[in-house]
């Protein structure tokens, strides 16, 4: 079966974050050889999402070997020399043998059986979709909340959409604050306090995707354009955030090493 | 790179996100147009001849790029050549943009992303994380530092 190798070993490679690596030693796996002492072969393994990989060593360039963690399932297990510390992943599918491997310790070989049991694809999409519902109940009682508490208030209102975000990420508290009625300033001319609050609604993608009842993972969704583009605000806002504070402290530093 | 064959074989069986019967030209120059059957599975993109129950080839689908191409297709390209696509060809419009769609959401990196969004957003709005109940808020994978431009 072809697959898109260079492709595949690029991602291997690159920065995007690995979930796990450490030295490990693999018998019998794809392509590994039976060292004569039968005390498996050591080589680098790195955890990229659903995917494993296999180095010579930490500096190699090109992967060794790609277990794909679908199907599959993370057990202790009796290595073949009275080895210590060895695990195997077990595939569901018939004639596909378990990959055995073992570290170096009692607490990586927990720490691999654990972030290799998490790794799957459905895993992941499990707690994404538990995260969702729970943004929309806490969208929802928000929602309640302040419908409740804005026929207290002025019916003209100017939503600051912009400014909203960056004491929330600074400080953490958002939408107690921002959504306080206290908070918005009046505007000239007339505006229904109930479109107000819808304008306020539409902060993020999240909410864009929630309010049409659709999700960034379920088949439904049309408004990845929306949600890569909200990332790119929020992210450059951030990296903005940061430039600007590590440049505020640079200056003081700079000053210290002065004689 | 080794890998298993039949592991991979196995994943083609699984349950997939979408599959339909496509046009399909590999990225080599010269390449002609073949109709296969085109299945998603997780973050693999199979691709079968129409007749056979196993793939002749996967596309592993993270850092890629799935861009529109006239009339009613679209390509996929990954990070490290985005001048080497693979080219695909639906029966409508529609077709295609719900292939797009799904396809731009297939990479375990996208899901990862969600992951830390909502999180992010949970926390703003509870003050809580909900990671917590999980046992997994420590773990690399989730924190807001892996979101880079």
């Amino acid at each position: 079966m072809k697959l898109n190798e260079r492709s595949v070993a690029h991602y291997a490679l690159s920065d995007s974050p690995a979930d796990h690596t450490g030295f490990l030693r693999t018998w019998g796996g794809a392509g590994t050889p039976p060292t004569p002492s039968g005390a498996g072969r050591r080589c680098w393994f790195v955890l990229k999402g659903n995917l494993l990989f296999s180095f010579e060593s930490r500096e190699g360039r090109a992967p060794l070997s790609l277990v794909v963690l679908e199907g599959c399932t993370v057990e202790l297990a009796e290595a073949p020399v009275p080895e210590e510390f060895a695990f195997a992943i077990r595939f569901d599918a018939p004639g596909v043998r378990p990959h055995l491997l073992a570290a170096d310790g009692p607490a990586a070989q927990e720490a691999w059986v654990k972030a290799l049991s998490r790794a799957s694809f459905g895993y992941m999409r499990l707690v994404v979709r538990e995260l969702e519902s729970q943004l929309r109940e806490a969208h929802h009682s928000l929602d309640l909340h302040r419908r409740s508490s804005w026929k207290a208030v002025s019916s003209r209102c100017k939503p600051q959409a912009p400014d909203r975000w960056s004491p929330g990420l600074e400080n953490g508290h958002s939408l107690s604050r921002d959504c306080s009625p206290i908070g918005l300033v009046e505007e000239g001319g007339s505006r229904p306090a109930g479109r107000g609050l819808a304008e306020w609604e539409l902060q993020g993608p999240a909410n864009l995707l929630l309010g049409r009842g659709q999700s960034p993972v379920s088949p439904e969704t049309s408004c990845f354009s929306t949600l890569h583009e909200w990332y790119g605000r929020e992210i450059m806002e951030l990296r903005r955030a940061w430039l600007q504070r590590a440049q505020e402290n640079q200056p003081e530093c700079k000053d210290q090493d002065r004689p | 790179m080794r890998y298993n064959e039949k592991e991979l074989q196995a994943l083609s069986r699984q349950p997939a996100e979408m599959a339909a019967e496509l046009g399909m030209r590999g990225p080599k120059k010269g390449s002609v147009v073949k109709r296969r059957l085109v299945k998603l599975v997780v973050n693999f993109l199979f691709y079968f001849r129409t007749d056979e129950a196993e793939p002749i080839g996967a596309l592993l689908l993270e850092h890629c790029r799935v861009i529109h191409e006239e009339p009613s297709g679209f390509s996929i390209s990954f990070l490290e050549d985005p001048e080497r696509k693979y080219h695909f060809e639906c029966c409508s419009e529609e077709q295609c943009q719900e292939w797009m769609a799904a396809l731009r959401r297939a990479s375990y990196e996208f899901m990862r992303r969600s992951l830390i969004f909502y999180r992010n957003e949970i926390q703003k709005m509870t003050g809580k994380d909900p990671l917590e109940q999980f046992g997994i808020s420590e773990e690399a994978r989730f924190q807001l530092s892996c979101l880079k431009a």
